[in-house]
């Protein structure tokens, strides 16, 4: 299960992530984050509700990542929880995305 | 569509000569394994955490080498990890380069040459038939390690691969190889599979070191 909440604050589309990122359900996450990528110049993606990341949702976040860069959009990876930060950084994937420890608005 | 198992056997085919670059003979049967086990996340049929592999869907691919994997992946589910499978796959493995080369035939990427050197040994050639797919291929790879740009996903498993094969060097110089030594370890870095890939010929290479010391 996973849950993707969307708000729009001081000209950021925020987008709020609960609930489990996996093979289940990173076609929806992929989904969500590029449709906020194609519709607005800033996207920031809250994950501090996200119990769980495997490697299909880090695969999706990635692929957001790489269309907002195709799209010069502002993409921002904010405060991942306790277990999603431990993958992150068993991933390294602080060296291809900047990852924020706050939202940043 | 190439898989990617198909994808660097392809690449480690010399153009000039039909001749198979092989540099780490053993390395490069893990990371053939590991290639599998990219196809078969790519293809929606298995996930990976930080250790583990989960089976998420058990349905036939339609590929003979991948089903046979994922028939033994789900048959066995005492194991685990994903270095369990690496080297449970390695230790059972067919013959994956042979299948891909004879997929790659069929395709018509490749052709099959059989000579004789010195009237007695048998030199096995594969020259390219269509050299499009494995241009396509090096222009992928150089692309995805030469520029700052976020590779496809598909693009990153396919360069820890060719990494761990050691055939990144047929793709760009050494100088550029050497200056990018950076960014084509973050990218090995990214996909679980990879990092226990690279760890188990890590360890493979650390015993052949203590054998032949022993032998010595």
């Amino acid at each position: 299960m996973i849950e993707v909440t969307e708000q729009t604050r001081s000209g950021w589309c925020v987008l709020g992530v609960s609930g489990r990122a996996d093979a289940e359900t990173a076609a929806e996450l992929e989904s969500r984050l590029r449709g906020a990528v194609e519709n607005h110049p800033q996207v920031a993606v809250d994950f501090s509700a996200l119990a769980y990341i495997s490697s299909a949702g880090i695969r999706a976040v990635l692929q957001a990542a790489r269309a907002a860069q195709e799209g010069k959009v502002e993409f921002a990876v904010c405060a991942p929880s306790a277990p999603v930060r431990k993958v992150f950084d068993m991933s390294g994937l602080d060296h291809i995305l900047t990852i924020h420890g706050e939202l940043p608005c | 569509m190439l898989t990617m198992l198909e994808e660097v056997v392809l690449l480690a085919v010399d153009e000039m000569s039909g001749g198979l670059r092989s540099t780490r003979e053993f390395g490069t049967a893990y990371a053939l394994v590991g290639a599998v086990l990219f196809d078969l996340a790519l293809a929606g049929k298995i996930d990976t955490d930080t250790e583990d592999i989960q089976i998420v869907d058990r349905t036939p691919t339609g590929n003979a080498t991948l089903d046979h994997v994922l028939d033994a992946v789900a048959r066995h589910p005492h194991i685990s990890t994903v270095r369990q499978w690496i080297e449970e796959i390695f230790q059972r493995r067919r013959d994956l380069e042979g299948e891909a080369l004879r997929s790659l035939m069929a395709q018509g990427i490749l052709r099959h040459e059989k000579t004789k050197r010195l009237w007695i040994i048998d030199v096995e050639r594969f020259p390219l038939v269509n050299n499009k797919p494995q241009q396509h291929v090096k222009m992928r790879l150089a692309q995805a390690i030469l520029t700052d740009i976020i590779p496809d996903t598909h693009d990153i498993m396919l360069v820890s691969i060719a990494e761990a094969c050691g055939l990144l060097g047929f793709v760009v110089s050494d100088a550029q190889l050497s200056a990018r030594r950076q960014r084509i370890q973050t990218l090995c870095g990214l996909e679980t599979i990879s990092r226990k890939v690279t760890a188990a010929i890590a360890d493979l290479d650390a015993t052949m070191r203590q054998a032949m010391t022993k032998v010595v």
